[in-house]
Order: structure tokens, then C-alpha cells, then sequence
């Protein structure tokens, strides 16, 4: 083990997560969503006119579409109720767009961020680190030698500011539509931080960029906007990591990531997301592939008390290709409903499934799936595995692909299976000394590990620290 | 989804029907109150994913399709022994009204849903099989031809303890003439008894004026077994739900599926079992054809419940693409509530593979025949779960017809 993976072991995960602080902004919206709110936002944020008319747009999409409740086995979202959420609070800093170092920063946050360990990983691992804390970016960096490229990364309020061309070509027009979904609407409506990041033809950003979202106060919606265009031939790595504390009142997180990836170009995109057990993260993230191009999802959901989220890919030139690789976690009082959307809209797409659940302490796992070939995509394939392990006779895991295939050339196949942890497995590790906590955390590691090791190595620890804590308590 | 009311429809349609077959009150009140659930009941949920339903039951015209009084069908029942009671289901309520009145409705609720509720209100026709503790009957088969614009037909299998019988069922259009579209309703429920094993296989071949709907159940007691086999190639629509309640520990349900789809015939086909009780087994396997703009709609259920310990539970579906203008939808699913299940899924669609083709074109094989027989080929590890020569032929014979 690398004497990196070593420090990063020692901290205490649960302090780094569940740690508080007292609630201090410069600016905070009031309760509830009205036109005036929006306008609010955007004044604020001094927006052109083009921006607050989106804005409005997609504030009056969303209150004409109903809330989701017909899907077969989806998440009870009856608490969510737009009126007692804030949709908008503006820590308290000097600068707009995020301080150059972490020395501007107000003491609290950080404070939070160094809990969160990312000044370390910066220094180690990364290109660059954009940090939001509430609705905005506090910290934002990116090394030298990527801006001289001509590498962007900023944060999404600025971006619409100094790259304003592109970010009105490309902001929830072709990608995520606010008509998409009610959330999709929602958050076109009050989306606020976020990252924007463009890498130009034929450059390789080689380590990953990453953004840190973290939500503090009680009761507060994060609507942070992800917009990733990696042109012609280029590659680059987005890893995305989100916390908030539990309050008693419900936070709702509602992000849009939209990634265009270019002809030949390469984008891998990384979550590990582990909201508070009282967070709804109803998210909607989708790429579009041209020819050649190949889209990577990797992701792990722990926290959140229900997630609805489906990463889609729209596999549009030739060629292109998709893999999704993602792993839910649901303990106690969570339904975890996610899964993959893939549409082959051209011949030779290909894209691969890889999902892992696990359900304990009567907590809910739901893979919920898309796979569709147009007519048309001549040549394409696509394989979908899922398995699922469950703890207890409480929990349960729920399995929902949906195939769509419109064409004969193609090769589909689709695979899941539910098991338990093998009592032979447990007994054959217990009789080597290993007490039965150990043995089931270990089967646990072992059975996620095809995701841990995609990843890089600071974020395969920490998803095995947080499974490792939310196995902790329960067996014993 | 709002339901249609049918014009020619009242109370005294349904009292005229059981009045014509004399039937008891219990029967007329059920009738009755399926025809007074129409009100309120939905159609059968289809299968949608945002924007989309996968199968547009609203379309159908039940004011045109549905003439409840003009009901015809020419029905032939064998039983290959006397021990076993075939009877056309109306005339079974003399001597059998005890044991139908109280298995009717237990496992197929009237009023589950429009569909249901029309057909128990409307039907005409249908079979009741009765096999008393022990005996053990091979060769029960109801042959049926419809001869009417609709015909709904309603059919119980009563199986007692250790008894064992199989039953072919199979229904294709008759001779009369009958212009425009029709409507077959076919429900049927089956209760096995404990360590009672019943088979029952159903094929369709309407011709493609016809719009077939039919609900299958059967429940299980402890260590009995319900196997389905259901083969649809014909009609233009046809919906088909097979399911089984494991109810008793121990006890086993295999579906197996066939459809063969050419020009624009749809198939909305679905396969679903509820374990609820330990040790049940399950084993659904599914595979279909299409060709032309013919188009499939597969669900599959395995639902284990929270009480179902030791469960296994096994589900495949494959569908084979003969042309471009197709679609197969598949949605094969597991709702897990007990972890101690060892339970798997899998769906694939695909074209006839060309290294296959080559092969037996280097054999010298012309392509349209080499392409025939690995249709045929696809077909075999489901028509080797099929235990009856007799209906393993007659699936066979089908399949060979559809690929002339």
C-alpha cells in the first residue's frame, strides 16, 4: 500500500462527512420558488439577458410538468416540496468565482475542506480543483501548464461571464434540455456553482480535474451546472465528489451535467457521491458521443435517503463507444434507484454495463435501465451486468433493465443476478481467524472491487472507507 | 386511462347469457359485479418508459369488436381417462357447482382488471377439469375454434392432492365468416393441491383479424408444481400474461414461452412468478422470432417475498431479428425481498449469426434454407422443455410453416 492510501486510511472517514458548521452567508434566497427568486439568482450573479430568459423558461417548464410518480417502484418524493427548500445561499467571500488559494478563504470553509481532504489530494493527484460550498465555487485552480494549453476550468457562473460564445451554444440546449425532465427544469431554473471545463483538440489533460461539492445548511437545494466539452481527439478525467451533513429537514440536490465529447476524444466521468441520509439527489447527467468518440461513467452512490439517478449517453457518431460502471449502497431508511441510459443512434456503438448493489439494514437498491438501438445503428452491442448482493430479509433489490431495439443488426444481452454472501465464503474466511465482521466486509470489498479499481487510487479508498462505515454497527 | 363503456353492454345481456346455460345465482351475482367493475377498472398496465407505451391497448375498439349475445365456437375436450372430468365449463355446474364455486375467483380476481372483468361478465365458453386425489391423466386437449366476431371463454383447473395431468389447449379461427376485426378473451386458473403436478400448454393461431387477450394464473400448495407452455403465433394484437403464485414450500412453476411474429403482428408477452413460500423454484425461458415489421414486447417477473427463504429463481428470454423493420422490447426484472435467493435474469436480441450462415452455405446449403434451419435451431432449447410430442409437433409445425 502506498504510504498515500496510508494517510488518506487514518483519517476518520465519519468525522470528514458528518461534521457541521454553523450556517454563515452573505446572501441567502428566500424559501420556495417564484419567478422573483430566479430573477434574484440571476441579478446576482449579474447574467446576461439571455441567461435570465432561460432561466424563466425553464422556471415555467417546471411548473407545468407533473412530479414523477407513475414509474413502476420508483422513490416516495412526497416530502419534496419546492416551497421549503432554499434554493440559493452565497457563502460569505470577497471574491466571485472562487479564491486562488485556500489562505482566501473564510476560516469555516477551510476548515470544511480540509476535513474533506482535498488540499492533500490537490497537491498529489490533480490538474486542478474547483471547491463549491453551498450555492457557489469558493476555491478554483488549475495547474499552469493546462491553462497554457488552453486548458478551461472555472467555475460555471464565471464561465458564463468570459466564455460566454460557448457556454450559450452549449447550456442546456442540445445535451440536458430543461423540457427533459421536472428536474432538469427545476434546476435550469435556479442551477447555481458548478464547473465548467473545456479541453481543446488533440490535448490530454493526463490527471484528473476534480470539483468538491458541499452542501451545509439545513434545508438548501444545490443546483450546481457541470458543463464538459472536450473537443476533437482530446481527453480528460472529471471526477466529482458531494457531502452535506444530516439536518432534520430534507436537502434536495438537483445538478445537471452535461459532457460533449467530440470526434476521437476520450471523457471519464467519476462520482462518489454520499449525500446525508436525508438528501434527495434527483440529478440528471447525460454526454453525447460524435464519431469515435468514448464516454465513461464511473460511479458510486452511497449516501442520499432516495436518489434517482440514470446517466445517459447518446452514442451519435459512428463508432462510438460507452461504459457505465456504477455501485449503489443502500443501508437504513435508503432506495438507491439508479442506473444507465444508452441510446445507439449510429452503426459500430458499442457500450458496456457494469452495476453492483448492495442492500442491508432493510435499505432499497433499484438498477433501472435503458438500452435502445435505433433503427439504423447497424453493427452495435451491448452487454448489461448487474448484480446484486443483499444482507437481510429487510432490505431489497429490485432489478428493472428496459431493451428497445428497433434493428436487427445488433448484438444485446442483458444479465443480472441476486445473491447473498456465500455462508462458505464467510465460514471458509472465519476459519482462517478472520472474525465475521471482517469476513463479510472483505466479501463486500472483494465484490465491488471491478469499480474501486477503475478509479483513481484517493477515491477507491475513500468508496471502501464509506462501505466499510456503513457496515460498521450493523453486524456485530 | 380512461375505459370505454360498450353500448350493446347492459345487465340484461349478462343475465341473458346465464340464463340461456341456466346457471346458478352465485355465477349470475359474480357476472354481475364484473360487469358493474367496469366502471371504474383500467386496462392491464403496459409496459411504458417516459414518452413511450409500449403496447397501445387503448386502441382497441371494444364497441366494434365485442358482440356478447352471437358467441359461436366448435370445441372438442378428449380426456385420455375416466377418472379425470372434462367438461365444458357450463355444463359443469350441475355436478361440479360445489367444487367450481369455490375455486372460481381464488386465484384470478374478476375485477383484476377491464380485460377480466369483461370476459367473467361475458363468457360463453371454456373448460373444467377436475382430477381427483391420486390420479395421474396424460392427455387432457380442448381444441377450439372461433367462429364469432368475440368469444370469451373462461377455463378451471381443479388438481387434488398427488394428482397429475396434463392439458393441451389450442385455439385457431374456424370456418364461419366474420368480416372485420375480432376479439378472443381467454382466462384461465389453475389450482394445484399439495405435491399435485398440472402442465398446461396453450397455443394460439388465430388468423390477423383477430385481437387476443389472455390471463393465465395458477397458485401452488406445498411440493405442487405448475408448468406453463404458451405458443402464440397467430393475431394481430395478442396480449398474454402467464403468471403463478408459489404459495406453498416447495413447490415449482417452469414458463416457457414461444412467439413467432411476421408482418405487423405485436406481441405483448409476460412472464411472472411470486415466491411466497421457502424452497419454491422458478424457471422462466422465453425465445422468439421476428420478421417483417413484426414487433415483441417481453416483460418478466420474479418476485421474491419476504418470506421466501432458500428460493431459486431463473429467467432468460432471446429474441432472433429476421429483418430490420422489427423491434423487440425486453424488460425482464426481479423485485428482491429476501436475501436469501439465489436468483438470475438474462435477456439477449440478436440477428441469425453469420458465421452460422456461412458454414452451412460452405455446406452447400442454399441461404433461405440454411436460414430456416437455424430458426429452427433457436427454437430447440425451448421446444426441449416442452414434455408432450404431441405439442412439441404441433409448435414445430408452426414454426416450419411461418418460415415457408
Amino acid at each position: 500500500m502506498s504510504s498515500q492510501q496510508d494517510d488518506l486510511k487514518e483519517t476518520d472517514t465519519e468525522a470528514r462527512f458528518e461534521f457541521k458548521k454553523e450556517e454563515k452567508s452573505a446572501f441567502k434566497s428566500e424559501k420556495g420558488l417564484t419567478e422573483e427568486t430566479v430573477r434574484v439568482i440571476s441579478e446576482d450573479k449579474d447574467e446576461p439577458e439571455w441567461m435570465l430568459e432561460r432561466r424563466l423558461r425553464a422556471l415555467e417548464q417546471f411548473q407545468e410538468m407533473p412530479m414523477p410518480t407513475d414509474w413502476p417502484g420508483q422513490p416516495d418524493l412526497s416530502e419534496v416540496d419546492i416551497n421549503e427548500i432554499v434554493p440559493y445561499i452565497r457563502p460569505d467571500i470577497d471574491k466571485r468565482g472562487g479564491a486562488d488559494s485556500w489562505e482566501d478563504l473564510p476560516e469555516e470553509i477551510q476548515d470544511t475542506f480540509d476535513k474533506l481532504g482535498i488540499p492533500e489530494a490537490e497537491k498529489n493527484a490533480l490538474s486542478g480543483v474547483g471547491a463549491q460550498y453551498e450555492s457557489e465555487i469558493v476555491y478554483q485552480n488549475m495547474q499552469e501548464r493546462w491553462e497554457e494549453k488552453g486548458v478551461i476550468f472555472c467555475d460555471m457562473d464565471k464561465a458564463v461571464q468570459e466564455h460566454e460564445e460557448i457556454v450559450r451554444e452549449h447550456f442546456m440546449t442540445k445535451c440536458v434540455p430543461p423540457s427533459d425532465n421536472k428536474f432538469a427544469a427545476l434546476h435550469g431554473a435556479i442551477w447555481s456553482g458548478g464547473s465548467f471545463v473545456y479541453v481543446p483538440e488533440n490535448t490530454t489533460v493526463e490527471m484528473p480535474v476534480q470539483a468538491y461539492f458541499r452542501m451545509n445548511s439545513e434545508g438548501m437545494g444545490q443546483f450546481e451546472h457541470t458543463l464538459i466539452i472536450a473537443e476533437e481527439g482530446s481527453e480528460v478525467h472529471y471526477i466529482e465528489g458531494c457531502s452535506a451533513p444530516k439536518y432534520s429537514a430534507f436537502n434536495l440536490h438537483s445538478g445537471g451535467v452535461e459532457v460533449f465529447v467530440g470526434e476521437d476524444a476520450h471523457v471519464q466521468y467519476s462520482t462518489v457521491q454520499n449525500w446525508s441520509k436525508n438528501t434527495y439527489n434527483l440529478n440528471t447527467k447525460r454526454a453525447i458521443a460524435e464519431k469515435g468518440g468514448r464516454m465513461e461513467w464511473i460511479s458510486g452512490s452511497m449516501g442520499s435517503k432516495a436518489t434517482m439517478l440514470y446517466p445517459s449517453t447518446i452514442l451519435k457518431g459512428r463508432g462510438a463507444s460507452d461504459n457505465h460502471i456504477t455501485i449503489a449502497f443502500a443501508g437504513e431508511g435508503q432506495d438507491i434507484d439508479t442506473g444507465a441510459k444508452v441510446y445507439h443512434n449510429a452503426p459500430d456503438t458499442k457500450s458496456t454495463v457494469e452495476s453492483k448493489s448492495i442492500a442491508k439494514d432493510g435499505g432499497r437498491t433499484n438498477y433501472r435501465g435503458l438500452v435502445h438501438i435505433a433503427d439504423g445503428a447497424e453493427n452495435s452491442s451491448t452487454a448489461v451486468e448487474c448484480d446484486a448482493l443483499m444482507f437481510d430479509n429487510e432490505s431489497t433489490s429490485d432489478t428493472m433493465p428496459y431493451m428497445e431495439i428497433n434493428e436487427s443488426k445488433v448484438d444485446v444481452a442483458h444479465e443480472a443476478t441476486v445473491g447473498k454472501i456465500g455462508d462458505e465464503d464467510i465460514f471458509y474466511l472465519q476459519s482462517r481467524g478472520l472474525d465475521d465482521d471482517d469476513a463479510k466486509q472483505m466479501i463486500v470489498s472483494g465484490f465491488i472491487e471491478p469499480i474501486t479499481e477503475e478509479l483513481p487510487i484517493e477515491y477507491a479508498v475513500e468508496l471502501n472507507r464509506l462501505v466499510e462505515l456503513e457496515m460498521e454497527g450493523s453486524l456485530g | 386511462m380512461s375505459t370505454q363503456a360498450i353500448e350493446s353492454l347492459s345487465e340484461d345481456t349478462v343475465r341473458r347469457i346465464a340464463d340461456e346455460r341456466d346457471e346458478p345465482e352465485w355465477l349470475l351475482e359474480t357476472r354481475l359485479n364484473a360487469l358493474s367493475a367496469l366502471e371504474t377498472a383500467e386496462l392491464p398496465d403496459v409496459i411504458q418508459t417516459p414518452g413511450r407505451r409500449w403496447t397501445d391497448l387503448e386502441a382497441l375498439d371494444f364497441e366494434a369488436l365485442v358482440d356478447p349475445l352471437n358467441q359461436a365456437d366448435e370445441t372438442e375436450r378428449t380426456a385420455g381417462d375416466d377418472e379425470v372430468v372434462v367438461l365444458p365449463f357450463t355444463e359443469a355446474l350441475d355436478e361440479y357447482g360445489d367444487v367450481i364455486e369455490a375455486n372460481f375467483g381464488s386465484v384470478l380476481d374478476p375485477e383484476h382488471n377491464y380485460l377480466t372483468a369483461l370476459s367473467v361478465a361475458l363468457f360463453t365458453t371454456g373448460t373444467f377439469v377436475y382430477v381427483p386425489e391420486g390420479v395421474d391423466v396424460e392427455d387432457v386437449t380442448v381444441r377450439a375454434e372461433m367462429n364469432s366476431r368475440s368469444l370469451f371463454s373462461q377455463t378451471l383447473v381443479v388438481a387434488e392432492e398427488s394428482s397429475s395431468v396434463t392439458i393441451l389447449e389450442s385455439i385457431e379461427t374456424g370456418d364461419a365468416e366474420v368480416a372485420d376485426d375480432r376479439y378472443f378473451s381467454n382466462l384461465v386458473e389453475v389450482v394445484a393441491g399439495e405435491n399435485a403436478n398440472v402442465q398446461f400448454g396453450s397455443l394460439q393461431n388465430l388468423d390477423d383479424d383477430a385481437y387476443t387477450y389472455s390471463l393465465k394464473r395458477g397458485v401452488t400448495d406445498t411440493y405442487a408444481t405448475v408448468d406453463w407452455i404458451e405458443s402464440n403465433f397467430g393475431s394481430k394484437l395478442t396480449r398474454s400474461d402467464i403468471e403463478t403464485e408459489l404459495n406453498g414450500d416447495g413447490s415449482e412453476s417452469q414458463i416457457v414461452g414461444t412467439f413467432f411474429g411476421t408482418d405487423d403482428q405485436h406481441f405483448d408477452i409476460n412472464a411472472r412468478v411470486w415466491h411466497q413460500a421457502e424452497q419454491t423454484t422458478a424457471d422462466l425461458v422465453t425465445r422468439g422470432v421476428l420478421d417483417d415489421v413484426a414487433r415483441s414486447v417481453y416483460e418478466g417477473v420474479q418476485d421474491v417475498g419476504e418470506d421466501a427463504w432458500n428460493t431459486s429463481s431463473y429467467q432468460r428470454e432471446n429474441t432472433l431479428m429476421l429483418s430490420d423493420d422489427a423491434e423487440a422490447d425486453a424488460s425482464p426484472k426481479l423485485i428482491i425481498h429476501n436475501h436469501d435467493t439465489e436468483a438470475s435474469h438474462s435477456a439477449t436480441v440478436g440477428q441469425v449469426d453469420a458465421e452460422d450462415l456461412f458454414y452451412l452455405e460452405s455446406r452447400s446449403i442454399d441461404s433461405r434454407t440454411a436460414r430456416n434451419m437455424l430458426v429452427e435451431g433457436f427454437f430447440v432449447p425451448v421446444l426441449e422443455e416442452i414434455a408432450v410430442d404431441e405439442f412439441r409437433d404441433d409448435v414445430e409445425e408452426l414454426v416450419l410453416e411461418r418460415l415457408q
